[in-house]
C-alpha cells in the first residue's frame, strides 16, 4: 500500500483530510477560541471564528478562583501512579496468563475479563460503601486502587496477554534452560521486550484516569483534592451560572498537555505498537 | 536437561517440580489482578444483585426484600421494548460508522506525506477535548439553527431539526459519539495497518493485483485480530454512553434515545429507585456478557491467523 | 393507632438520643464536624458561609462547618449517592423541583419547633407563601433561602426598531397582556433582525418553567394535592394552544432546537429569574428593562423559583445541625445571605436591602418585580417523585412541539400516562 503517491493523488488526499477534519477540529477551535471571548460574544450566533477581542485574564482567573495548580497535580499526579501501577499490575497478570501453565488459567482469565464488562455506574454504590467503610472518601485511593487493580486495568491485562502470546516463546526457553526463574525471565527479557506494548497500555490508562469524571464527584468532596474534569464544573458566578469563558480557559488548559505529549510520543506509540500485532 | 538432574539428585526439593513451581509463580502473578478484580468487581456485583432482590428508596430509607418483584416488573415495565430497540440501534449505528471511519482514517493517515503527523494530532485530539466543551459546541451545531444547517443552506438544502426527530436524533447522538472517541480506534487500525509485512503486497503487486483487492485480500485479513479488538471494545463501550445523551436530547424526542444505561441511571439517580436500578444493572451486564462471548466465539471464524 | 404509639414511641427516643447527644456534647465538647453541600462553587459564596460558620464558632467552639461544592447538573446524583452509601451529609441545599421528594420522605429533620425554640428569630416573618412547597403537615423540613421570582427582561433598542411597543408602554397604558406582549415579540421577529420571546433555560425540555406563562391562565399541571393531573383542563389547553400559536403560527418565540440568547442581544424579550442579571453585556451594551409579567386572561400572577437547605435526620450531629441553620437563617444572618439570594423574609424585602444585591436593578424594577414577586409568587410545580414525572411528561410534550400538533389530544395523552403516577 505504501508506494510513492503521483503528485496529484497528493493533492487529493490532501484535500479530503482536510474535510475530514472539520468535525474534529472545530469545537477544539471553538474551546480555545471562546476562552479569551468576553462571556457575552460565546454564545452568539452565528459564532465568530476570531474572536473580536482577546481577553487573556480569563486564564489568570483559573487560578484565582479555584486551587486550579492544586487541582492540577492532583490530576496528574493520580494518572501517572494509576499509570504505573496498571502497566506493573496488567503486565505480570498479562505475562501469566499468555505464557505460564497453572490450573484453571483459562477460567480465571474469562473471570477477570468480566472486569470489561461493567459499566462504572452499576458498581459506584457498593464501591462507596466499600471505601466509606475504610475511611477513604474524600482521599485519593479510591481514583488510584479502582483503576489499578480493578476493572480499568483488566483491557491493559488483555493487551498485555495478546502481547506475549506473539512474542516467540523460543527466547525464554534458552533461559528456562540456564535455570532462571520465573520472576527473573519475566523481568530481564520479556520485560523489555514489551516496550511497545505497555507504551499503548500506558497512552490509554493515562488518557483514562486524566478524563475521570463520575468516580471523583462522587468520592471527592474538598477543593482542594479536586481533579480537573471535576473542577472544571466549578467556574460559577454568584448566581450559579456558568462563567463559560474562565471553564474553557481550564478545558484548554486541561487538553493542551496532553495534546502535547501525544505529539512527541505518537511515533513510538504507533510504531511499537505495530510490532505487538495485537491479537484475538 | 542438566537442569532436571540436578533437580533429581536432591530429594528435598522433589515437591517443587518445574510444573509445580510455575503454577506457584503464575498465582503469585495474577495474584494483584485477581484481587483487584474480586474487591472491585466482583464483590460489588454480588452487591448490586442482593440490591436487586429488595425495593430500595435511598431518600425514604427502605430496604424491604422483594424477592424477584423487580425482574417481573422489568418484563412488564412497558417502556423496556423501547429502551432495548433503541439500544441496538445505537450501538449498531456506532460500532458500523466508528470502525469504518477509523479505518478509512487510519488507511489515510498511513500513507507517506509531508505534515502527517499533524494530521494524526489533529484527528485524535477529540480524545483529550474536555467532554462539557465537546457536548456544548455540538449541541450549537445540532440546533435547527445551527452551524451544520447554515452549512446545507448554503448549498441550497434545507437541513432538519437533527435533535427533535427521532431518526436523526439517534443519528445525531452517534456522530457525536464517533468523532469524540474514533481517534483510539484509527490509532489501533494504523498501528494495525503498519504492522503488516510489506513483502505481501510487493508479491501481490508482481500478480498485478488492483490496490482493492490487495487490501480485501492482504490487508483486511492481516489486521482482523485488531478489528475483533476494537469491535469488542467499542461494542462494550457504547453499551456504557450516555453523558452526552442526557445533554444532547434528554433521551427524547419521545423515548427515542434513552437508551439502557440512561435509563437506568435515570431509575437510580434521578428517580431514586436503586433496587429497580440494579435490577437493570443485571439486565445490561447480562446483555454485554452475551455479546462480548458471541463475538469472541466467532474469533475462530472470521479472524485470520498467520500460525 | 398502631401509626400514633410509633410516632410517639419514635419522637419519645429521638428526644432521648437528642437530650444524650446534647448533654455528650456539653460534657465533652467533643470536636463536631458538619458537613453542608452545596451546588455553587463561588468563592464569594463560600466566603460568606464561611464566616457565617465562623460567627456560628462563637457560641459552639467545638463545631466545624464545611461546605462541599458539588457540581450543579449531577448535584442530586451525588448526594443521592452520598445517602446510598451510608455517608448523607449533615446539611444539604435542595432544589425546587426534588423538594416534595425529600420533605415527603422523611429523610429530612424537623425544623419548626427548633426555629421557634431559637432567640430572635422571627418565625412569622417568614413568608408562608415561600414555605408551603417545604412544610408537611404544619411541619418545616427545610428552609427556603433562596426565592428568586421570574420577570420579563426586555430589549429596547431592537422592540423600537422593529416599531413595536415596549413593555414599558404598554404597562403605562395598563395593556401590559399576554396578547400584546406576544405581539410585541412576533413583530421584532418578523424584523428579521432578531427572535422574539425566549423562556430561558426551558429548550422545550424543562417544560415545568413554562409555568411563567401557563399560570396567567391560572392553569397548573395538576390539583392542589397533587392527586389529579390537570393538563388535560380547559385553562391548561387555553394556555398551551396560546403558546404552540405564539411558536408555529406567529413565530414569536423561537422554536424548538433554536438556541438563541437574549442576553447576547438576539431576543425582544425572555423570561428567566432576576439574578440573570448579571448576564447583560457590560461592554457594548442594549437599552434593557425588567418588569412584572404580563396578565393572562386570569389576570395579574407571579412565579418563583426557589432552592432550600435541610438538615438530614439519620445524620450523627442532626441536633447540631439544626441550630447551625437556624444561627444561619436567623435574621442577622439572612440579611447577609440577600447579598447572594433574595430572601423570604418580609422585614427583608425592601427595597433597600435588595438594592445592594441587585445593583443593576431600579429601586421602581424591585418594587415591581421582587417584592411583589416573592409576596405573591406560586412557586413552581414539584410533586413527589417529580423527577420520573418531569421525564415523563417531557417525553410526551415532544409530540405537542410539532406545527400540526393536536393540542388537546397531546395533553389528554399527558394525563393518561402520569395519572398512575400521581396516584401513588
Amino acid at each position: 500500500m505504501k508506494t510513492d503517491l503521483s503528485p496529484r493523488m497528493k493533492v487529493a488526499l490532501y484535500g479530503l483530510m482536510c474535510i475530514l477534519l472539520i468535525p474534529f477540529v472545530f469545537p477544539t477551535w471553538w474551546m480555545v477560541t471562546s476562552s479569551v471571548k468576553p462571556i457575552s460574544d460565546i454564545f452568539a450566533f452565528p459564532p465568530d471564528i476570531i474572536p473580536r477581542q482577546f481577553d487573556f485574564s480569563t486564564y489568570s482567573q483559573v487560578f484565582e478562583l479555584q486551587p486550579f495548580a492544586r487541582q492540577y497535580w492532583n490530576s496528574a499526579y493520580i494518572a501517572a501512579l494509576v499509570t504505573l501501577g496498571t502497566m506493573i499490575v496488567s503486565s505480570m497478570a498479562g505475562y501469566a496468563f499468555a505464557r505460564i501453565k497453572f490450573p484453571f488459567s483459562n477460567a480465571i482469565f474469562m473471570v477477570v475479563l468480566l472486569g470489561l464488562l461493567i459499566p462504572s455506574e452499576v458498581t459506584i454504590v457498593p464501591l462507596f460503601q466499600m471505601f466509606l467503610s475504610w475511611g477513604m472518601i474524600n482521599t485519593h485511593w479510591p481514583l488510584i486502587l479502582v483503576p489499578v487493580f480493578g476493572a480499568p486495568s483488566v483491557f491493559a491485562t488483555f493487551v498485555m496477554r495478546q502481547f506475549f502470546i506473539s512474542l516467540p516463546v523460543e527466547l525464554e526457553e534458552a533461559a528456562r534452560v540456564d535455570g532462571l526463574g520465573r520472576f527473573k525471565i519475566f523481568w530481564t527479557i520479556a520485560l523489555p521486550l514489551a516496550k511497545p506494548a505497555l507504551g499503548a497500555v500506558a497512552i490509554f490508562t493515562f488518557l483514562h484516569s486524566w478524563n475521570l469524571y463520575l468516580e471523583p464527584i462522587v468520592f471527592l468532596s474538598s477543593t482542594q483534592m479536586f481533579t480537573l474534569p471535576q473542577a472544571l464544573t466549578q467556574f460559577t458566578d454568584a448566581y450559579g451560572g456558568a462563567m463559560w469563558n474562565i471553564q474553557l480557559a481550564a478545558a484548554t488548559m486541561t487538553a493542551l498537555p496532553v495534546l502535547v505529549v501525544f505529539i512527541i510520543a505518537q511515533k513510538q506509540f504507533v510504531e511499537g505498537l505495530a510490532h505487538t500485532g495485537l491479537k484475538g | 536437561m542438566t537442569n532436571l538432574a540436578h533437580d533429581i539428585s536432591k530429594p528435598r526439593r522433589t515437591f517443587w517440580t518445574m510444573e509445580r513451581r510455575d503454577a506457584a509463580a503464575g498465582y503469585i502473578f495474577i495474584a494483584p489482578q485477581l484481587m483487584g478484580i474480586v474487591l472491585f468487581v466482583l464483590i460489588p456485583l454480588g452487591l448490586v444483585f442482593w440490591y436487586s432482590l429488595h425495593e430500595w428508596n435511598v431518600l425514604a430509607n427502605t430496604f424491604n426484600f422483594r424477592g424477584l418483584g423487580n425482574y417481573e416488573q422489568l418484563l412488564r415495565d412497558p417502556a423496556l421494548p423501547q429502551v432495548l430497540a433503541a439500544s441496538a440501534i445505537f450501538s449498531a449505528g456506532l460500532v458500523v460508522f466508528n470502525m469504518s471511519l477509523a479505518l478509512l482514517l487510519a488507511v489515510l493517515l498511513d500513507q507517506k506525506l509531508r505534515g502527517i503527523v499533524v494530521f494524526r494530532t489533529l484527528f485524535f485530539s477529540p480524545v483529550v477535548v474536555s467532554l462539557v466543551a465537546w457536548t456544548i459546541v455540538w449541541g450549537f451545531l445540532l440546533q435547527n439553527n445551527g452551524g451544520i444547517n447554515g452549512l446545507l443552506q448554503m448549498v441550497g438544502i434545507e437541513g432538519p431539526n437533527w435533535l427533535r426527530h427521532p431518526t436523526t436524533a439517534m443519528i445525531s447522538v452517534i456522530v457525536v459519539q464517533v468523532f469524540k472517541n474514533v481517534g483510539l480506534n484509527m490509532i489501533l487500525f494504523l498501528a494495525a495497518l503498519q504492522g503488516v509485512p510489506k513483502e505481501l503486497y510487493e508479491a501481490a503487486r508482481v500478480d498485478g493485483a488492483p490496490r482493492f483487492k490487495q487490501f480485501r485480500r492482504i490487508t483486511l485479513p492481516m489486521i482482523s485480530p485488531t478489528i475483533l479488538l476494537t469491535s469488542i471494545i467499542t461494542i462494550v463501550g457504547s453499551l456504557q454512553v450516555f453523558a452526552q445523551i442526557a445533554v444532547l436530547t434528554q433521551g427524547g424526542p419521545g423515548m427515542s434515545t434513552t437508551v439502557l444505561v440512561y435509563y437506568l441511571y435515570q431509575q437510580a439517580f434521578q428517580f431514586h429507585f436503586f433496587g429497580y436500578g440494579a435490577t437493570l444493572s443485571i439486565l445490561l451486564f447480562l446483555i454485554v456478557a452475551v455479546l462480548t462471548f458471541a463475538q469472541w466465539q466467532m474469533r475462530r471464524r472470521l479472524v485470520f491467523y498467520e500460525n | 393507632m398502631h401509626s400514633k404509639t410509633f410516632l410517639k414511641s419514635a419522637v419519645a427516643s429521638a428526644a432521648i438520643a437528642a437530650s444524650l447527644a446534647w448533654s455528650g456534647v456539653a460534657w465533652a465538647q467533643d470536636a463536631v464536624n458538619l458537613r453542608m453541600t452545596i451546588w455553587s462553587g463561588n468563592e464569594a459564596h463560600l466566603a460568606m458561609f464561611n464566616e457565617i460558620a465562623e460567627g456560628f464558632k462563637e457560641t459552639h467552639p467545638n463545631v466545624n462547618v464545611t461546605f462541599e461544592p458539588l457540581p450543579f447538573e449531577n448535584y442530586t446524583t451525588t448526594l443521592t449517592t452520598q445517602i446510598a452509601g451510608g455517608n448523607p451529609p449533615d446539611l444539604a441545599w435542595i432544589l425546587e423541583t426534588t423538594a416534595a421528594d425529600f420533605v415527603n420522605s422523611g429523610a429530612l429533620a424537623p425544623l419548626t419547633e427548633a426555629f421557634e425554640a431559637t432567640e430572635g428569630y422571627d418565625m412569622a416573618d417568614v413568608s408562608e407563601q415561600a414555605t408551603a412547597l417545604w412544610t408537611r403537615d404544619g411541619q418545616l423540613y427545610a428552609y427556603p433561602f433562596s426565592t428568586s421570582p421570574f420577570a420579563i427582561f426586555a430589549n429596547n433598542d431592537l422592540i423600537t426598531a422593529a416599531g413595536a411597543r415596549t413593555p414599558a408602554d404598554l404597562i403605562e397604558a395598563g395593556e401590559w397582556t399576554w396578547e400584546n406582549a406576544f405581539a410585541t415579540a412576533a413583530a421584532v421577529a418578523q424584523a428579521g433582525e432578531a427572535d422574539g420571546l425566549v423562556v430561558r433555560d426551558f429548550n422545550y425540555q424543562v417544560w415545568q418553567n413554562v409555568a411563567s406563562i401557563w399560570n396567567g391562565w391560572g392553569a397548573s399541571p395538576w390539583s392542589e394535592d397533587g392527586k389529579t393531573c390537570s393538563f388535560s383542563e380547559p385553562e391548561m389547553v387555553e394556555a398551551m394552544t396560546a403558546i404552540h400559536d405564539a411558536v408555529f403560527k406567529a413565530g414569536a418565540m423561537p422554536g424548538p432546537g433554536e438556541n438563541v440568547d437574549f442576553f447576547a442581544g438576539d431576543a425582544a424579550m425572555t423570561i428567566t429569574q432576576i439574578s440573570r442579571a448579571s448576564l447583560l453585556p457590560k461592554e457594548d451594551p442594549f437599552d434593557w428593562d425588567l418588569v412584572p409579567l404580563p396578565t393572562g386572561p386570569a389576570g395579574e400572577y407571579a412565579v418563583v423559583g426557589q432552592a432550600g437547605v435541610g438538615a438530614f435526620a439519620n445524620a450523627p450531629n442532626v441536633d447540631v445541625a439544626v441550630e447551625f441553620l437556624a444561627y444561619m437563617t436567623n435574621p442577622e444572618n439572612s440579611a447577609k445571605l440577600a447579598q447572594f439570594f433574595p430572601p423570604a423574609r418580609s422585614s427583608l424585602l425592601n427595597a433597600e436591602t435588595l438594592a445592594t444585591t441587585n445593583p443593576l436593578l431600579s429601586a421602581e424594577q424591585l418594587e415591581a418585580v421582587v417584592i411583589a414577586g416573592i409576596s405573591n409568587g406560586k412557586v413552581l410545580p414539584g410533586h413527589t417523585n417529580f423527577a420520573q414525572i418531569q421525564q415523563t411528561v417531557r417525553a410526551e410534550l415532544d409530540a405537542l412541539w410539532q406545527p400540526d400538533a393536536d393540542v388537546a389530544a397531546v395533553l389528554a395523552n399527558v394525563c393518561n400516562r402520569i395519572a398512575p403516577l400521581l396516584a401513588q
